[in-house]
């Protein structure tokens, strides 16, 4: 399997300065130990892409298990994604993952999707975990839902992943990785600056989504009600015998998806 | 000359022969070991010296272990010495000569009872049992044999029977500890003399305290050390030395607390993993505490750390770098070097630090903050006091270096006590603000070189734009890299402690003290401060100044334990059964202290930790800063009544 995975220009979140993208790093992490698991098949791979004028610190990701980072190197404020798009089609990849949104921020995350329509590949978002399907060709992905509920879906290679940061964390940085990797730098063609398409509308007060307990209820009430609104469904069992209360949160654990012995 | 004591004079030149090939076989392992650089002649020039006083000193701290050693090696040597020589005619023949070695073997053999009592009825745990519990039997017979018919020899042969079963035993016993000398516990004997003539560490016998780690040169092929081979030769000698005698047990602040490291153990791994086909069948001292299982199995050129080798991991992970082991060791093997080379080839090479030590080290490369705090908010902790910045003021007299401390809250209570006192003594200070970045201390600890190297490069710039004339500080993990780590990466500055530097001033006269009526307060020595840099004298000089009862713990000084707070040991976390704070907290308790000084950030988090009733925590700040307040409050001059 050969897999690409895409880096972007990240910043701290404190300092500000230039660093990788955690969940980057995350699908990075993802993408390799799926490449330890076909184990010694050729072709098995992963490639990091970066599009941008400079690669700054992204050379780290080199320490954080990636043998091969491709530098697509484009003009100051072009547009990243026909170069890639144009990368990604030559590459021959099986598998692409991205992060669900680079930073955040004004991370639009709208870039796998541009991407994946260019390539008419299916698109898959917030993976937390990545398997290799049981039919040949396929992928097993397990996706992050809303309240840490996960959800198994099995798509046909080629795809394009996005990932969640709820995925295990980026393999720790070891310094001889970054000079151990490659760096291939390759020029990109000249490309439009990206074009924000911005649309103005006039402010609309939305309804408040948080329940409000009554006014001068006390803080346990307010409490209930603000974490009640956050979590409807379920059933209330008022003192239950053990083995019922037992079956109950199996079976509420088996709806919501995750694995139960 | 008798021809018993002719035979004895044969059976040591025997001994001799033996031992010299299977020494000689053991050196040659050493030989796979990486260069280094070595004075030999002015280590061969300081043996005597080293091993008299320098190795004595350590000995010397149990009286008991130090006559014994003094009787068994001492008369081991000058009875065999002395007999060998009997081989001289002149000499063999002059019953006076004889007289003399039957002395030497009498005090060997009085030596070789001495370990036997400290062995037998029960061996204490520190000691190692195997081999070890049969140096006495040896010793005895070898002794008491020489002895026997040197006496023979003495009286001209009139004692013949007794002179013939003395022999045999002699025989016996010597050819034993002749066939020791590769890996029983006779090793020690010409392992620990070249040890000490290749010291790695030769500073160390000059009075310096040389505790700076070496600096890694980054572009080598390999960083750190994978196996055995892959240490410095000098570093190999150092493992074969030690004699198993338990010091650096007893000491450790992880193998207390039940975490899987016991420094002896993990000597004694690394000296079997030299062996081809090593494994660590023969050690029979205490184990790692809650070890973790490992293959157990070594050779010059195979891993040393993993689950399929000698050392577990977490043991590697377990050592706070208190050096405690190090100070104990009667044979200056150097353990922290030894950990430190380890871990760096696990995160260097492998990435394989423990999953907590991963983020802050991520942090401190793209925030140069373990924490991943702004380094704006560094001086937080100051508000409402006057904290002037050096990029404002262009120099000053001192630089205050504030430290991860100053992000705690409790510790800005200790930070903001020694402000308040230098705006008190009217010091001219100011700190570098938002451009501190952390001093490396941690990454270097958990063998991230590389951070630390850049850290170190860039603090160095900052400083390099500044004038002033000491760099004060009140963090000792700071003050030991500022003070002998960067030196190393061109920056050399004079650091002193903040208890140096208060003590300095209220010797001045600077600060008016009162006293801190009836308190009973006990120190508790930073290892970074008290171990790595020597100073204990000042901050107990200062603490004496406030008009307190000091108690004195069990540990202390330069023997002092460690609280648990260094080397990383916080964030890699190895599970043990107690922890470490608490150890320490109770022997602060059983002193009968109502207050424990502390002088770190670090112990102070520690310590401050710790759970139940206990003695308050202080640093020496606070406790400075109530005493001048006291003074303050009280009027300048006791008023005169005239009688
Ligand atoms: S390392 Fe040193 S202190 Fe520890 S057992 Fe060996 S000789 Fe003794
Ligand atoms: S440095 Fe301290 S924690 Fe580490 S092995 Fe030595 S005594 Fe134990």
């Amino acid at each position: 399997m050969r897999i690409a995975v895409l880096l972007s220009a990240g910043r701290h979140s404190v300092s500000g300065r230039p660093a990788p993208v955690p969940v980057e790093l995350q699908a990075l992490r993802l993408a390799v130990d799926l490449a330890n698991q076909c184990g010694g098949q050729s072709g098995c791979d992963v490639t990091g892409l970066h599009a941008g004028p400079e690669l700054g610190p992204l050379a780290d990701t080199l320490g954080h298990g990636l043998g091969h980072l491709v530098h697509l190197r484009t003009e100051g404020a072009a547009d990243p994604a026909p170069a890639l798009a144009a990368a990604l089609e030559a590459g021959g990849y099986d598998l692409i993952l991205a992060g669900r949104a680079g930073q955040g921020g004004e991370d639009a995350g709208l870039l796998p999707y541009t991407l994946a329509r260019g390539l008419a590949w299916p698109i898959l978002a917030d993976a937390a975990g990545l398997a290799p399907g049981e039919a040949p060709g396929t992928l097993s992905v397990e996706q992050a839902l809303g309240r840490g509920a996960r959800r198994r879906l099995v798509v046909r290679l080629p795809a394009l992943v996005t990932v969640h940061p709820a995925a295990p964390p980026p393999l720790p940085f070891a310094f001889a990785g970054l000079r151990r990797g490659r760096v291939e730098m390759r020029e990109a063609p000249p490309a439009p600056a990206v074009a924000p398409e911005v649309e103005e509308r006039a402010y609309r007060p939305r309804p408040k989504l948080i329940a409000k307990a009554a006014a001068g209820a006390s803080a346990l009430e307010r409490l209930r009600a603000a974490t009640e609104a956050a979590s409807g469904g379920g059933r209330l069992l008022v003192d239950p015998a053990p083995d019922e209360a037992a079956r109950e949160i199996l079976a509420h654990l088996r709806a919501l998806g995750l694995p139960t012995r | 000359m008798t021809d018993l004591a002719l035979l004895l004079s044969f059976t040591v030149l025997a001994m001799v022969v033996i031992a010299g090939v299977l020494a000689a076989r053991r050196a040659r392992l050493w030989r796979v070991g990486r260069a280094a650089k070595v004075d030999w002649a002015a280590g061969l020039l300081a043996l005597p010296k080293r091993y008299l006083v320098d190795v004595h000193h350590v000995v010397g701290r149990d009286a008991y272990a130090a006559r014994m050693h003094a009787l068994a090696a001492g008369g081991l040597l000058a009875g065999s010495g002395l007999a060998l020589l009997g081989l001289i005619p002149a000499l063999g023949d002059a019953r006076l000569y004889w007289w003399l070695t039957a002395l030497a073997f009498a005090a060997a053999f009085a030596g070789g009872g001495m370990v036997g009592r400290r062995r037998y009825p029960t061996k204490p745990a520190r000691l190692s049992g195997g081999r070890f519990q049969l140096l006495p039997f040896l010793l005895a017979a070898y002794t008491g044999g020489g002895f026997l018919v040197a006496l023979d020899a003495s009286l001209g042969g009139a004692l013949w029977p007794l002179g013939w079963a003395g022999l045999a035993v002699a025989a016996l016993g010597g050819l034993g500890l002749a066939l020791q000398i590769d890996r029983g516990p006779m090793r020690h004997a010409f392992a620990g003399a070249a040890h000490l003539v290749a010291h790695p560490r030769p500073g160390r016998f000059k009075g310096e305290r040389a505790t700076a780690l070496a600096p890694l040169d980054l572009d080598a092929p390999r960083l750190g050390v994978a196996l055995p081979e892959e240490f410095a030769f000098n570093r190999l000698i150092g493992f074969d030395a030690c004699i198993q005698c338990g010091r650096c047990e007893v000491a450790c602040p992880a193998f207390a607390a039940g975490q899987p490291l016991n420094p002896k153990r993990l000597i004694q791994d690394l000296a079997a993993s030299l062996q081809p086909g090593g494994t660590n069948a023969a050690y029979a001292g205490s184990p790692y505490p809650n070890a973790r299982p490992v293959a157990g199995i070594g050779g010059p050129g195979l891993p040393i750390v993993g689950e399929g080798a000698m050392i577990h991991p977490d043991t590697l992970w377990s050592c706070t770098t208190c050096r405690a082991c190090v100070e104990e060791c009667p044979m200056m093997i150097e353990h922290v070097d030894a950990i430190l080379d380890l871990r760096r080839f696990q995160t260097l090479e492998l990435g394989a630090m423990p999953a907590r030590a991963a983020a802050p080290l991520m942090e401190l490369r793209y925030a140069d903050e373990p924490g991943g705090r702004p380094l704006t908010s560094r001086t937080d902790f100051a508000a409402g006091l006057t904290l002037p910045l050096i990029s404002a003021k262009g120099e000053a007299e001192i630089l205050l270096w504030l430290g991860e401390g100053a992000y705690e809250l409790r510790y800005g209570r200790t930070l903001r006590a020694l402000v308040t006192l230098l705006h008190k003594a009217k010091v001219d200070f100011a700190v570098l603000g938002a451009e501190e970045r952390d001093c490396g201390d941690l990454a270097r600890r958990l063998g991230d070189e590389a951070g630390f190297q850049r850290l170190a490069a860039e603090n160095i710039a900052t400083l390099s734009r500044y004038r002033f004339s000491r760099i004060l500080t009140a963090d000792p993990h700071a003050l030991h890299a500022l003070r002998n780590e960067y030196r190393a990466f061109g920056g050399t500055y004079e650091v002193v402690h903040h208890t140096a530097f208060l003590d300095e001033l209220a010797a001045a006269g600077r600060l008016s003290i009162g006293a801190l009526d009836q308190a009973r307060i006990t120190y508790h020595d930073p290892c970074y401060l008290g171990r790595y840099n020597g100073e204990v004298d000042a901050p107990r000089r200062l603490l004496d100044r406030l008009g307190i009862a000091r108690l004195e713990m069990e540990r202390s000084g330069k023997r002092s334990m460690c609280c648990g707070g260094g080397g990383g040991a916080p964030v890699s976390d190895i599970e043990g059964e107690r922890r470490i704070p608490d150890i320490r907290m109770s022997q602060a308790a059983a002193t009968g202290a109502g207050i424990v000084a502390v002088a770190c950030p670090q112990c102070s988090s520690m310590l401050e930790g710790v759970t139940g009733a206990r003695p308050a925590v202080h640093d020496i700040a606070e406790l400075v800063l109530m005493a001048v307040e006291k003074a303050d409050a009280a009027p300048a001059r006791p008023v005169e009544v005239p009688a």
